[in-house]
């Protein structure tokens, strides 16, 4: 996700962010790796509802690996919405 | 560092949180270039099939009509597919394999590389015999740095496909 986060930032999700609302584009989500059980990634919504989920990219393009080779992510998959971040 | 990222990292030692990667190529240090090559062949053969369909007269059947468009609508499928597989395997190559002393031994690489990327958009946009011709062989020369960086030899051989151009193929074994 560089150049939005790099690695050793902290980031606080909210896991009840969409409960009640729907996700919007731009927002930065964790979410349970689909290729990998046990691992999460952390992508930036691009479209996509609670309905039929959320097609999400990483900000650096070029090496990331997001729906462009797994697909819309289910919302059973999103484990919420990052609030806040830190840098070292 | 600020009071937020102090605080987090006092939580973290305390009660450990779980990791969400970013960038999540996992360095698996598994790359081949064959699978350029093979795309690269891909095309050329679609090039060739897209050539050789006979297309429909004037007074040609709707069947006859509609059998050409699905033939050369799946060729020209193939062929975009493919040809994005190709700039794929090269960019993966580019980005996570060579490393700074690869380049200090092939200097031409940052050329050749862009030269294939751009072969790839041609092969793409356009029914280019010689723009396939050219992927193939960019894709054997990015080949044959790929595999002088492992000290593994390399030879030309015809490839067994219908496309049946010279391609490059490491010595193992």
């Amino acid at each position: 996700m560089e150049p939005s986060l790099h690695p050793g930032d902290y980031v606080l999700v909210n896991r009840w962010a969409y409960r009640r609302r729907e996700p919007e584009a731009g927002d930065i989500v964790v979410l349970k790796d689909p290729g990998a059980p046990g691992e999460f990634l952390v992508k930036r919504v691009m479209s996509g509802d609670r309905l039929t989920g959320l097609f999400v990219l990483g900000d650096n393009e070029a090496h990331s690996r997001d729906s462009r080779q797994f697909g819309m992510v289910p919302m059973h998959l999103i484990v919420g919405k990052v609030r806040l971040h830190t840098k070292p | 560092m600020s009071v937020a990222h102090k605080l987090l990292r006092a939580l973290d030692r305390v009660r450990p949180a779980p990791v969400a990667y970013a960038h999540c190529d996992i360095p698996c240090g598994i790359y081949d270039p064959h699978h350029a090559q093979l795309a690269a062949h891909t095309v050329i053969r679609m090039v060739d099939l897209i050539g050789q369909l006979e297309k429909p007269g004037p007074n040609a059947a709707p069947e006859q009509k509609q059998e050409y468009h699905n033939k050369l609508t799946r060729y020209i499928a193939t062929k975009e597919q493919h040809a994005e597989i190709y700039k794929n395997e090269i960019r993966i190559l580019y980005g996570d394999y060579f490393k700074p002393e690869h380049l200090q031994a092939f200097p031409t690489l940052h050329d050749t590389v862009w030269k294939a990327l751009k072969a790839g958009s041609k092969g793409r946009q356009e029914i280019n015999p010689a723009a396939a011709e050219d992927m193939l062989k960019l894709a054997n020369e990015i080949a044959e740095a790929f595999w002088k960086t492992k000290n593994i030899a390399t030879y030309k051989a015809k490839a067994p496909y219908p496309t049946a151009r010279e391609t490059v193929y490491p010595k193992l074994g």
